[in-house]
């Protein structure tokens, strides 16, 4: 009896070991969450990685897509904590005193604490080693981007990760893809999602939904749809009459349509380059054009505008830290300093040397190449042989797209800036009593002098306006291209070659030369290439000063020269 | 009397021992000819040769130099200036009688002195990535030659990345146009068409990419495109600016670059090239004992150098340097085996097949000028390293490459 007690009583315990065991079970050998898994696969060995990564296509987790964006994007660190173990974190955007960024824990996203005074971790930027990446890796970041990316808030993301998906040509995406476009809303997305789908079922086994596929892909001039036609045009076995006769139809139409996204394409970077070249130009335009002063040095004064860009930039990074939303505005701010800066020089310029110059045009154009040389040694001494890094603002950086032909951000704002330059240009010349006076001096300074006014207070502000445009010019190169010593020598022929070709001391002819220059150069460009294209504008203008001395708009006056 | 005499003696014993000294100093020292642009548009990249030139020769030194003599370097500045180049070379073979040079960077500037050298019979050791098509008796090339970078790049993109169309960009002069013409013939072997590759140039200092970015952007849009890039130096700067802006990223269409080194990384915006590759002999990255030791012994030799001038912060090491550093030590290795400082001899020890264990690991002399060593290919990192994906070792050194690949 009693051992039946004992025996039923063990085996009760037992249960109610059981019982609890199972009750806790729940807790301890549950799923990994999502979170977890991610955490896991961050701090994984790096062999493991990306098999890690690939477990994660399709979690839907909101801590997933930063993580990894910022992964790829070289802006992921291990940290280590106080109590030895190692955990992914992120810096804030921006940094507080001295630099220093608070720690983002990747799995909360709020800051880490240090386990020995419980205040925030901080680091500076270039404390910490980010995390690397490979391109295997990177691969599997992307696979789980584009799928996460599919149901993203952000429209472009979710266009950009649908139009992956689509050239994956992968089936497994299909349902994804079909179950997006039932509840897409955004009218960019939706063609993206159809073109996806599209791309996809050119591979299908029903031939009606191939034939329905090629035609849909036509109607959205898919220049990889055009590729890979061309490309089973070609195989053996041909495809189908019926839809090899669709595909050819379908090329047709998408070249067709590419040939006048190229025509506006060639037409916007024509006159982007154009207006590049009439920012470079428009401040010879004054001080050669206009005074008559050959200013060699004219192209080192847009490197004063640059390296005062990089000068306000270095401000900015010190004051709000790279990449921050204080440090976007640096380039505003920097317009105004390189007109300032390059108008200073211009203005030492014109009182040491060039006033005592003006009736001697070739005395001018030694001394100021002199000049030139003197300014290049200096900015080597004081900046370095090597180009300076200039960062674009963000606002500057990426492009839109209107109807596939692209628009940079950073050529649009040129365009609309030289536009604005011509225009404050034209303002100050024809609407101040400033612009008055220095079209009277221009005219003709013995005349102005005698009815009383002050011609060296005009020449003098005339070479300093002319001379901070130039450096307004300088600080807008900087955002294309390289800053350094030798920069102003690249810029300065052109900036000749625009003027003389428009017609001397006519602003309104620097403006069409630049402009039809630029086009045609980069009209020329995709026929003849870059090297050639340049060497045929240049044949060209000197054929066309031969026939027309005076450029474009010569300036016609009585005096007999 | 005595007394004076012997002072007089002893004064002159003084003035024999001193001149006995000076002498042995002189007999103790071997010149050795540096010929770099230290001015003009290449001082960026061939300063940093002389640095590492003038580190070697004190390293060198201080383990007790070349046959028991010590190294006295001779660095002259070819100034960016071809003709000069050819001058100075003049200056170092017969006024200064040199026993060997090192020195060169573009391919215009060896072009130049080297008739110079084959008259003179010296020696010269070059040190960059070239164009290949050349092989002087006088001239050692530590450089890689095409099948040393270019091939392995394009290799890395057919194989491992699965490209089948290529965008050939380069600056418009010798080495672009020549290693395009290889290349070409290279895809061809592979069963690559000629339709699936473009070829463009642009002129030196060429600062607006928007064309070409447009139209890499709409050849990519299969999603098998790559970019093979031999735009030199700065234009790299509007070049990758542009890529990034039209939103091209190194997933979708990776541009392998062979201009653009650790070195060039100082004045590029890193940010917009993560991603895309390089190939080179050499790479910081590197990881082997003798590459920390080479690395670590030149930054302490930077830290404590007295030549005017010189950079010292933010200095990194990259496949020129090493490639000058080991051609000293294989020189080195060459003069001791001979047991003579001759050219003659010594070529016929290079010939022979000296090798050196360098920072990019094995390096061995070949019979025709050129060097078997490893080739590495790397991605760029944000902080403008290069990691390493994939290495090829022992890669033979042949400069003439064109017409040799047969079709399939």
């Amino acid at each position: 009896m009693l051992r039946l007690l004992v025996r039923f009583s063990f085996s009760l315990a037992l249960l109610l070991a059981a019982a609890l065991v199972l009750r806790a079970a729940p807790e301890s050998a549950a799923q990994p969450t999502a979170r977890a898994q991610l955490i896991a696969a961050l701090i994984a060995a790096p062999v493991q990685q990306v098999a890690a990564i690939r477990a994660l296509v399709g979690v839907e987790d909101a801590a997933i897509t930063p993580a990894l964006t910022a992964w790829r994007a070289g802006e992921l660190y291990l940290v280590t904590l106080a109590d030895g173990k190692r955990a992914p974190a992120m810096l804030a955007p921006d940094p507080g005193v001295e630099g220093q960024r608070i720690a983002l824990s990747v799995d909360t996203g709020a800051p880490l604490l240090d386990y020995a005074t419980g205040k925030p971790l901080v680091f500076a930027l270039n404390q910490l080693k980010p995390l690397d990446t490979t391109a295997p890796l990177r691969r599997a970041i992307r696979d789980v981007l584009e799928v996460a990316g599919v149901s993203d808030p952000n429209p472009a993301t979710r266009r950009e990760s649908i139009e992956r998906l689509g050239q994956s040509r992968k089936a497994e995406h299909l349902p994804l893809l079909k179950a997006r476009l039932v509840i897409e809303k955004v009218f960019a997305v939706r063609s993206a999602l159809a073109d996806a789908i599209a791309f996809i079922q050119l591979a299908d086994v029903d031939p009606k939904i191939r034939l329905a596929a090629i035609g849909s892909l036509a109607e959205a001039h898919s220049l990889a749809a055009a590729a890979r036609f061309k490309e089973q045009l070609a195989a053996k076995p041909a495809p189908p009459a019926d839809e090899s006769a669709a595909m050819v139809s379908a090329l047709k139409k998408i070249e067709g349509h590419w040939q006048v996204v190229n025509f506006f394409g060639n037409l916007f970077r024509g006159l982007s380059a154009g207006s590049v070249l009439l920012l470079i130009a428009l401040g010879l335009a004054i001080t050669f054009g206009l005074m008559g002063v050959i200013n060699m040095a004219h192209g080192e004064l847009m490197v004063v505008g640059a390296y005062a860009t990089f000068v306000v930039q270095k401000g900015f990074v010190s004051a709000f830290g790279l990449g921050s939303t204080g440090f976007n505005f640096y380039f505003i701010a920097a317009l105004p300093v390189a007109f300032v800066s390059a108008a200073g020089v211009g203005l030492l310029l014109e009182r040491s040397i060039i006033q005592f110059l003006y009736k001697r045009p070739l005395e001018s154009l030694l001394a100021t190449w002199g000049v030139s040389l003197a300014l290049q040694q200096t900015f080597r001494l004081v900046f370095g042989p090597a180009n300076v890094q200039i960062n674009a603002p963000s606002w500057l950086q990426g492009s839109a797209a209107i109807s596939d032909v692209l628009f940079a951000y950073n050529r649009l704002f040129v365009f609309g800036f030289a536009g604005l330059v011509v225009f404050g240009v034209w303002l100050v010349l024809n609407r101040t009593p400033l612009g008055l006076l220095v079209r009277a001096v221009m005219q003709n300074r013995q005349m102005a002098s005698c009815i009383g006014v002050k011609t060296t207070h005009v020449n003098m502000l005339t070479f300093g306006f002319g001379s901070g445009l130039a450096g307004l010019a300088g600080a807008c190169l900087s955002q294309l291209g390289n800053v350094g010593p030798s920069m102003g020598q690249l810029h300065i022929i052109d900036a000749f070659m625009v003027v003389v070709s428009g017609g001397v001391g006519n602003i309104l002819g620097s403006v069409a030369a630049s402009l039809g220059i630029g086009t045609v150069d980069q009209l020329l460009q995709p026929v003849l290439g870059a090297v050639m294209g340049k060497i045929l504008v240049l044949f060209a203008i000197i054929l066309f000063l031969q026939w027309r001395p005076g450029g474009l708009f010569p300036t016609r006056n009585r005096s007999l020269d | 009397m005595i007394n004076k005499i012997n002072k007089t003696l002893g004064a002159g014993a003084i003035a024999l021992g001193l001149l006995a000294s000076t002498a042995l100093q002189a007999a103790e020292t071997v010149k050795v000819g540096v010929l770099h642009s230290l001015s003009g548009t290449m001082a960026i990249s061939e300063t940093s040769l002389r640095d590492v030139l003038l580190f070697t020769f004190d390293e060198i030194n201080a383990s007790g130099g070349v046959l028991g003599k010590k190294i006295e370097p001779v660095v002259v500045d070819g100034a960016s200036n071809w003709p000069l180049f050819a001058e100075k070379a003049k200056q170092l073979l017969e006024q200064d009688k040199t026993a060997v040079t090192f020195g060169c960077w573009t391919s215009v500037s060896r072009k130049s002195v080297l008739p110079v050298y084959e008259k003179n019979n010296g020696l010269l050791f070059y040190p960059v990535q070239y164009e290949g098509e050349e092989l002087s008796k006088n001239i050692f090339y530590t450089a890689e030659a095409v099948g040393q970078q270019a091939t392995p790049g394009v290799d890395y993109l057919l194989s491992e990345l699965g490209k089948k169309k290529f965008y050939l960009i380069g600056s418009d002069y010798v080495y672009p146009r020549t290693t395009n013409l290889v290349l070409k013939e290279y895809l061809a072997s592979k069963g690559i068409p000629e339709s699936a590759i473009i070829e463009k140039y642009t002129p030196f200092g060429h600062t607006d990419y928007q064309q070409i970015v447009a139209e890499i952007k709409q050849f990519g849009a299969s999603g098998d495109a790559c970019v093979v890039s031999t735009l030199n130096g700065d234009t790299n700067v509007p070049f990758f600016r542009e890529l990034a802006n039209a939103g091209i990223k190194s997933e979708d269409i990776p541009v392998i670059s062979f201009s653009v080194s650790e070195d060039e990384f100082r004045g590029l915006p890193t940010k917009d090239l993560v991603g895309h590759l390089g190939a080179w002999s050499y790479f910081m990255s590197v990881d082997s004992p003798a590459n920390t030791k080479f690395k670590n012994a030149f930054f302490a030799w930077l830290e404590k150098s007295t030549v005017p001038g010189i950079e010292k912060k933010g200095r990194v090491t990259n496949s020129p340097m090493v490639l000058s550093y080991v051609g000293v030590y294989l020189w080195k290795a060459a003069v001791e085996k001979a047991g003579t400082f001759d050219v003659d001899a010594v070529r016929t020890a290079l010939e022979s097949g000296v090798t050196f264990d360098g920072p990019g690991g094995k390096a061995t002399m070949q019979k025709n000028h050129h060097m078997t060593k490893n080739v590495y290919v790397g991605e760029t990192l944000a902080d403008g390293q290069f990691k390493i994906l994939k290495s090829y070792e022992g890669v033979y050194g042949e400069p003439f490459l064109k017409g040799t690949f047969g079709k399939k």
